[in-house]
């Protein structure tokens, strides 16, 4: 085969349309003839490049295709109930599919809810029957209900003297408060209106002072209890209204 | 001769005595001009309906409240040096006089002695921080009288259903109906707190004098009624007790009398 014979038959041998015999004569020629063998080498890098891009164009739809792909095995997953492991053991019991109980702690659990209603319902009544004008703070432990005495013995409550002291540090806190500004304020006030306000605070006091004896000697005493609470308030309301002046 | 000498002693010292009246006399009648002087008069009307509301906020000084047959609320109020400011407001069917906040930050401010009158059937709601509070002839829904220290409380002829009278040192005094349904509240740290209504009142009472133990019921003690706690409080009801009464009177007595 000669050099023109060669390179007419180049593109079809390059795309294997060839005959096997013609296709091993240009073989043997491009084996011998380095310049046709250049020109082949030229051609298949060509067809090489054609067929990357025509790759490359086609790539999109196969991305799509597995997108899709993944999509519909995502929502399978998700439709698709967990699937049990074998070693896992199969509930029992009434509550079974909730909880793993077994029959003793089930019933255990209703006794406890039986006896937790009877209390309530039992504290219900109880407060029903108590007067409503009944303040804890200013309670005594004889009026306490059972319930809450219980409740106060395990520390989940305040006894009513407990209750009381903890108010009484609050309204004092707060008689401190204001009487530092009333303190800084006093001196603006005419004589007056300062003797006044003394001779107030100073009865206001007094109640104080005595429903204070009568409580350490009584502590269970609700109505000295409830009047030391109404004259402290009175006495942090006189206090606030002069350190407005 | 000694007798000439006593007549002419007996003569001056007439004459100085005569001297001394007229000085005093002249003295207290220079001092009544200053006096008056010293008093500034402030007065005003407004138009209002038959609910208006008083809302009174005094430092010292007496308060005098009276209902009349007028649709119209007229406020007079005698200042005392240093003069107040007052700068009433009348705002939907309310009339407000705060004195406290229109002197705040003034450091002497003279007593203010207020005499105002409103319809009937307002609703009064007075405070202050010393001095008399007065109120007469109101059935408005409200009457509260509030003294943060001293000073007597009077209220006469009183209708409304909520009624509330505290005061520190001084004594209350309520001469009025108890409505149905009322709401009634009493209290004193020292002092006399009366109470003058009809026998046939209807009302739930607890009254408390710790101090004192002096809770007369005079003729509404009756089956219902009880003392407690050693005879510092006194619980129950009158008639089908369908007001509401709460007494307190810290240091002082309580005492009830028949309308």
């Amino acid at each position: 085969m000669n050099c023109e014979g060669c390179q007419e038959n180049l593109s079809l041998f390059l795309d294997g349309e060839l005959e096997e015999t013609q296709a091993a004569n240009i073989r043997t020629h491009l084996s011998l003839c380095a310049e046709c063998a250049k020109l082949c080498e030229d051609f298949a890098s060509i067809l090489d490049s054609c067929k990357l891009e025509e790759l490359a164009d086609e790539a999109p739809a196969l991305n799509t295709n597995a997108l899709w792909c993944r999509i519909s095995n995502t929502i399978e997953a998700e439709i698709k109930p967990e699937p049990k492991l074998e070693s896992e053991p199969e509930p029992r019991g009434i509550f079974s599919r909730v909880w793993n109980l077994s029959f003793s702690q089930a019933a255990a659990g209703v006794a406890g809810i039986a006896l937790i209603s009877s209390l309530l319902t039992v504290v219900g009544i109880r407060n029903y029957f108590q007067p409503a004008a009944d303040d804890f703070t200013s309670r005594s432990g004889d009026t306490q209900t059972t319930f809450e005495k219980l409740l106060s013995k395990v520390g989940l409550t305040d006894t009513p003297n407990a209750a009381r002291q903890k108010r009484l540090m609050e309204q004092q806190a707060a008689i401190d408060y204001w009487n530092q500004r009333v303190q800084a304020r006093r001196a603006m006030w005419d004589d007056n209106l300062r003797r006044g306000f003394d001779r107030n605070l100073q009865a206001i006091d007094q109640a104080v002072f005595e429903y204070k004896q009568t409580l350490e000697q009584n502590p269970e005493d609700e109505l000295s209890g409830e009047m030391l609470d109404s004259v402290m308030n009175e006495k942090m309301n006189l206090l606030r209204e002069f350190s407005e002046l | 001769m000694i007798r000439s000498l006593d007549i002419r002693d007996g003569f001056t010292r007439s004459l100085r005595r005569i001297a001394i009246v007229t000085a005093c006399v002249g003295f207290l009648c220079a001092l009544m001009p200053i006096e008056a002087a010293a008093q500034r008069r402030f007065s005003r009307t407004y138009p209002a309906s038959q609910n208006v509301r008083l809302q009174l906020l005094n430092r010292t000084g007496t308060v005098t409240v009276e209902g009349w047959n007028r649709n119209e609320v007229s406020i007079s109020a005698y200042l005392e040096a240093p003069a107040a400011n007052i700068e009433p407001q009348s705002l939907s069917g309310t009339i407000y006089i705060n004195l406290v906040k229109d002197n705040q930050g003034r450091a002497e401010v003279g007593s203010v002695n207020f005499v105002i009158r409103v319809p009937f059937t307002s609703s009064v709601d007075i405070e202050t921080k010393m001095g008399n509070l007065s109120v007469t002839n109101v059935r408005g829904g409200l009457v509260r009288a509030h003294i943060t220290t001293e000073g007597d409380i009077t209220l006469t002829n009183i209708g409304s259903t909520a009624v509330s009278a505290q005061n520190g040192i001084g004594d209350i005094f309520f001469d009025g109906t108890i409505q149905p349904g009322g709401n009634y509240r009493f209290f004193s740290i020292n002092g006399t707190i009366s109470l003058r209504i009809p026998q046939s009142s209807s009302f739930k009472l607890v009254a408390t004098a710790p101090s004192t133990r002096n809770i007369s019921l005079g003729t509404f003690l009756g089956e219902n009624m009880r003392y407690v706690s050693d005879g510092r409080r006194v619980a129950g009801t009158s008639g089908d007790g369908t007001a509401t009464l709460s007494v307190t009177n810290q240091r002082g007595n309580i005492q009830f009398i028949r309308r």
